[in-house]
């Protein structure tokens, strides 16, 4: 909304990573840029509250099992 | 940071007056928060018990701005009116939906929305201003149509803000969450989220 100063840049990627991020549009919704551009903020996110000493716990809301994902 | 103008109601007179949304809150509208918002809460919370103060009297938005602020992620805004703070929003564009016609496409989540004091029933009779929470969710589905979301928001409301969702914003309720204080969550579909836009033309 308040930056529309946009930088361009070429993406390589293998034909798995193609069908995950083609996978991931129709999921979400989105094109395959606003998906790449989810995944970065997400990463930063993530990335931050590691950096503040929080751990990225995921829980099944079944059986209410935890894990841990750790970031690296 | 972008300004758009919209109008706010005074409420005394029925008027529609001038004010601006911004959609960064910036550190002269923390300024302004800590200047007059703050100490309108507090005298309003002075002696009250805690079951008769705002839901929202303990968020502080200074300590939420500094983490929201480096991050890609949120978005924030704020509204000014007559040279006073009027409402404060903090969304993310991090979350996916759980309605079941919308389940995992990505949303526009609203994580804080609060109106001024003095713009309260509660707190003021007559409020001075109506239309900020309105203001803001348009803002929100601004946002998500913006970053290819088209429309789609939710959010967990306070008990005292449902009935604005739900028989305002005509959000779908999908539940308390126990995840998140057994709060209500609401969510607007991209259609709903356009019939919000037309009604907010007529409004």
């Amino acid at each position: 909304m308040k930056e529309h100063d946009k930088r361009t840049m070429t993406l390589n990627l293998t034909a798995r990573e193609m069908a995950v991020l083609e996978e991931l549009t129709a999921k979400r919704g989105l094109n395959k840029t606003a998906v790449m551009r989810l995944a970065l903020r997400l990463l930063q996110a993530v990335d931050s509250k590691v950096q503040m000493g929080h751990k990225l716990i995921v829980e099944n809301e079944q059986s209410h099992e935890k894990s841990e994902l750790v970031i690296l | 940071m972008s300004k758009t103008s919209i109008y706010l109601k005074e409420s005394a007179t029925g008027k529609l007056v001038k004010a601006a949304l911004l959609d960064e809150i910036a550190d002269a509208h923390l300024a302004m928060w800590v200047a007059s918002w703050c100490s309108e809460m507090e005298r309003h919370c002075a002696g009250r018990i805690l079951q008769n103060k705002p839901e929202d009297h303990h968020w502080d938005w200074k300590a939420k701005a500094a983490h929201w602020r480096p991050l890609l992620g949120y978005h924030s805004f704020a509204i000014v009116c007559q040279g006073e703070l009027q409402g404060l929003m903090m969304a993310n564009d991090l979350q996916s939906a759980r309605l079941p016609i919308q389940f995992g496409k990505a949303l526009v989540y609203v994580e804080y929305l609060a109106t001024a004091p003095w713009n309260r029933s509660e707190v003021q009779m007559p409020p001075r201003f109506s239309g900020v929470g309105t203001t803001f969710i348009s803002a929100a589905i601004e946002l998500s149509r913006t970053i290819g979301y088209r429309g789609r928001i939710g959010l967990h409301a306070l008990p005292m803000a449902e009935s604005f969702y739900l028989e305002k914003c005509k959000m779908d309720a999908l539940g308390r969450d126990t995840a998140c204080q057994s709060l209500m969550y609401f969510e607007l579909t991209e259609e709903k989220a356009e019939l919000f836009r037309q009604d907010g033309r007529n409004r």
